[in-house]
């Protein structure tokens, strides 16, 4: 196992070097005039100039690539052109807001989705149609429209939660709860709606395996054959979907970031990626390598822990 | 109790816990604490804090920490700050200063007039907005710690307009040397200092109220500003007094905050939208070398449908660059290019442009949205031009428009100045919005007239100088858009003449 982990974490690794220097790359093709956008359209060219050549953009794209990656496994990720922020104390500040998020809402994807997928599964019938009918409700349902009802209703009307902003949990564990609770619930409508739907599946083609019927004929109670031999089974499919889902929140995060004006990932993705802002937008690139390589890294070992036939030699 | 009474119970309670939850983080956070803490909520991110990148709607985070030589009051009128006098003399060449004494920086190193000369020489170098606005400062001549005079090359009537913006803020010159030191850790006069404890550069910037201060101390202990990308989140948090005060510039917002009947609203006229017309030479497309042509582009446009639809009324339709609170101002300019497509067609056919022409535009979305983009290119079919829009992001506008110059103009929301001179330098002196250097016998005459000339003869050169714009159809502006401050119910905000956002020293608790 120690062998498997230590070669996706190289392969992760090398998939670092290539996307970073691709995205330099892409990024450096537009040849964006940073120092005009910094100076102003009044600036004079020769002061352009003096500013892009302090940022190092007279020189070759393939030399500048070169000085971030020096810099960057050195841990240093550089200063934003754009609003002179340390850059990993940027990201650093951010990232608790989405990782708030994308932990919330897989929590709560995670147990409602299996209650629901096994719900369904093993009632069939009209839990299983309710179950059907959510899921493509959930599914269909435009994230933006709920995110704006859901704060219109909690946060403006009733005052149940804050409409705007975050707290940190170290600041206020229930001033962190009450900030992230409508944008989660917003984010977990078609994230539950997907998952449960696969567990839904799973667990259906798990029990019509033989071994089920078998340990049904041994006269197991069917709580247990449900909760410890197919959900099991069914977990492995499920889980790949969740981690999939884990990662494709980063893009509905930065909606309900800026419905929820919360300082993230996400809407600092959008407000950087807009000004061009290279150094921020390579370690942004970078911290989403890390993460789906570590989020699928983690699946396939909780998979092989909860199936031995799908372990590693 | 029934499995179904328990379930009920336990959910109460979680919803309970929650809602308790939501309250504590709401007084815990960002709400309003009466005259305590101002949270101002903005969609402008600054460079950095250092006054070398300082610029006009960012200038509320700079004024808080850094203080003028002179300060513009709400109505525009200049008074005091760091300079307590200031005058010319004949030749409005040479501008003497008297500095306020025993005024200190953070750190208690003096402001004098050394420090007066050693700001106004960063600027210059500065490269920036601020170093464009200084280019007539010759020398900053120090008599005393308390005395400067400003040796212009040239007379500049925008001068103490200047001073009272951008580049009059003075940050101390011990900070010069480490180059970049004054970013995240300004050090200036001002009425409050950045609490960096509870400051997150980029999205939120905390001040507290400098203990120091040699003046008369603003309203709120602490202000907060922080930094949205939409204005759907700062609409939220003001119905819900997360956020004290804010700007809405989009109609849609401002309807949506106006039914709200706690908060407190103030219209401002400071934007001006409509496209600036840069290729008066012809130079990419030839038709736009004669101003028959412009002038047909002008009737063309239907601008009360046009502020209807786009803007739901809230503005006020123009065919002038300048502003209301401008000398060069004519009210009835605001109607000079009544809709006439007739009229139109007739101009392109005299100018020998009868079967229309291409006229190609960069396109940002931010401020042509779709319904923009359809009326324009609607309006100029009617009279045979095709507009072909060009989408481009921020970015890369700044570098087609302004560094390849591959357009022959560009729909703008430009902020009016209240000065004249002001005005007409940004738009109509060779430079970033004359970028093909356009000049006419007319410009050649008035523009020194205004510059250098006396307060009558500037005046009058200012009026010409507006009419021969409109006549001659150097731009085409659409209407002047309302923006609307709008605080939570508990905070009076004072637009700011001059600037699209209200200064720091605007704001008060409501009585």
């Amino acid at each position: 196992m120690l062998n498997f982990i230590a070669r996706r974490i190289a392969a992760g690794a090398v998939l670092l070097v290539v996307i970073s220097f691709l995205s330099y790359l892409l990024l450096s093709v537009p040849h964006i005039d940073v120092g005009r956008q910094l100076l102003g359209e009044s600036a004079s060219q020769s002061a352009i100039d003096a500013k892009n050549a302090s940022l190092g953009l007279d020189e070759p794209v393939l030399r500048q690539y070169a000085n971030w990656f020096a810099h960057a496994v050195r841990g240093d990720l550089g200063t934003s052109w754009f609003t002179s922020e340390d850059v990993g104390q940027a990201v650093g500040n951010r990232l608790p807001v989405t990782a708030s998020l994308m932990l919330g809402v897989t929590a709560v994807t995670t147990v409602l989705a299996f209650l629901l997928g096994v719900w369904a599964g093993v009632r069939r019938g009209a839990a299983d149609r309710f179950v059907q009918v959510l899921g493509v409700v959930g599914y269909a349902l435009p994230g933006f429209l709920l995110t704006l009802v859901l704060v219109l209703v909690f946060a403006v009307r009733l005052r149940w939660f804050p409409a705007i902003g975050y707290t940190g949990f170290t600041d206020s564990p229930s001033g962190w709860l009450s900030t992230i609770t409508l944008p989660v619930l917003s984010l977990s409508v078609a994230s539950v709606a997907g998952v449960s739907q696969q567990v839904r599946g799973a667990v259906i083609d798990a029990l019509r395996q033989d071994y089920v019927r078998t340990l049904r004929a041994r006269g197991l109670p069917a709580s247990r054959i449900v909760f410890k031999h197919v959900l099991r089974n069914a977990s492995a499919p499920a889980l790949s979907v969740l981690g999939m889902q884990f990662v494709g929140l980063l893009g509905g995060a930065v909606l309900v970031e800026q419905i929820f004006g919360l300082p993230g990932i996400g809407s600092m993705t959008v407000t950087y990626t807009a000004r061009g802002d290279i150094p921020v937008i390579m370690a942004l690139v970078m911290l989403t390598v890390v993460g789906v390589v570590l989020i699928n890294l983690l699946v396939d070992i909780l998979i092989g822990w909860l199936n031995p036939k799908a372990r590693v030699a | 109790m029934s499995r179904t009474a328990r379930t009920a119970s336990v959910a109460a309670c979680v919803a309970a816990s929650l809602a308790l939850a939501g309250c504590a983080g709401e007084s815990g956070g960002a709400a309003g604490t009466g005259s305590s803490t101002l949270n101002i909520a903005t969609m402008t991110l600054p460079q950095s804090l250092d006054p070398a990148v300082a610029t006009g709607s960012a200038l509320p985070y700079f004024q808080a920490v850094y203080d003028t030589l002179i300060k513009r009051e709400p109505d525009g009128t200049f008074s005091p700050m760091l300079a307590t006098e200031w005058t010319y003399d004949k030749t409005r060449t040479h501008l003497a200063l008297t500095l306020r004494k025993d005024v200190k920086f953070a750190d208690g190193t003096a402001f004098d007039g050394a420090a007066v000369k050693a700001n106004m020489e960063r600027f210059q170098k500065g490269g920036g907005a601020s170093a464009k606005w200084l280019a007539d400062l010759k020398a900053v001549d120090v008599t005393d710690a308390t005395h400067v005079t400003l040796e212009l090359a040239q007379p500049n009537p925008a001068m103490e307009f200047y001073l009272s913006d951008a580049p009059g803020l003075m940050a101390n010159p011990k900070r010069f040397a480490k180059a970049d030191s004054l970013k995240t850790t300004p050090d200036g006069t001002g009425p409050y200092r950045l609490d960096k404890t509870r400051t997150t550069v980029g999205t939120k910037w905390s001040y507290a109220r400098n203990p120091d201060y040699w003046g008369k101390e603003l309203p709120y202990k602490n202000i907060t500003i922080s930094f949205f990308d939409n204005e759907t989140a700062i609409t939220n948090g003001l119905k819900t007094g997360q956020i004290n005060a804010a700007l809405l510039q989009t109609s849609d917002q401002q309807i949506a905050v106006e039914s709200d009947p706690k908060v407190k609203t103030e219209k401002q006229e400071f934007d001006f939208q409509g496209l600036l017309l840069f290729d008066r030479d012809g130079r990419i497309t030839p038709a736009l070398r004669d101003p028959r042509v412009r002038q047909a582009l002008n009737y063309a446009v239907d601008r009360d449908t046009m502020l209807d639809r786009i803007r739901q009324n809230r503005g006020r339709t123009t065919s002038q660059v300048f502003g209301p609170e401008t000398q060069a101002y004519d009210k009835k300019l605001d109607t000079y290019y009544a809709h006439d497509p007739a009229k139109a067609k007739s101009l392109l056919k005299q100018a020998g442009y009868a079967k229309g022409f291409t006229l190609k535009l960069p396109r940002i979305t931010a401020i042509v949205n779709d319904a923009l983009a359809a009326s324009l290119q609607s309006d100029f079919k009617a009279i045979g031009v095709k507009l072909v829009w060009d989408t481009l992001d921020g970015a890369s506008a700044v570098q087609k428009v302004f560094k390849d110059r591959q357009y022959s103009g560009m729909v703008m929301n430009m902020g009016q100045s209240t000065s004249d001179w002001a005005a007409a330098d940004e738009l109509v002196t060779p430079g970033a919005f004359n970028m093909f250097g356009t000049t006419d016998k007319v410009t050649r005459k008035l523009l020194p007239a205004l510059k250098a000339g006396n307060e009558a003869e500037a005046k009058s050169a200012a009026r010409e100088l507006n009419h021969h714009l409109v006549e001659d159809a150097w731009f085409l502006p659409f209407y002047r858009m309302s923006y609307l401050h709008v605080s939570d119910g508990t905070v009076k905000i004072s637009p700011q003449s001059g600037m699209a956002v209200p200064s720091i020293y605007n704001y008060a608790p409501a009585k």
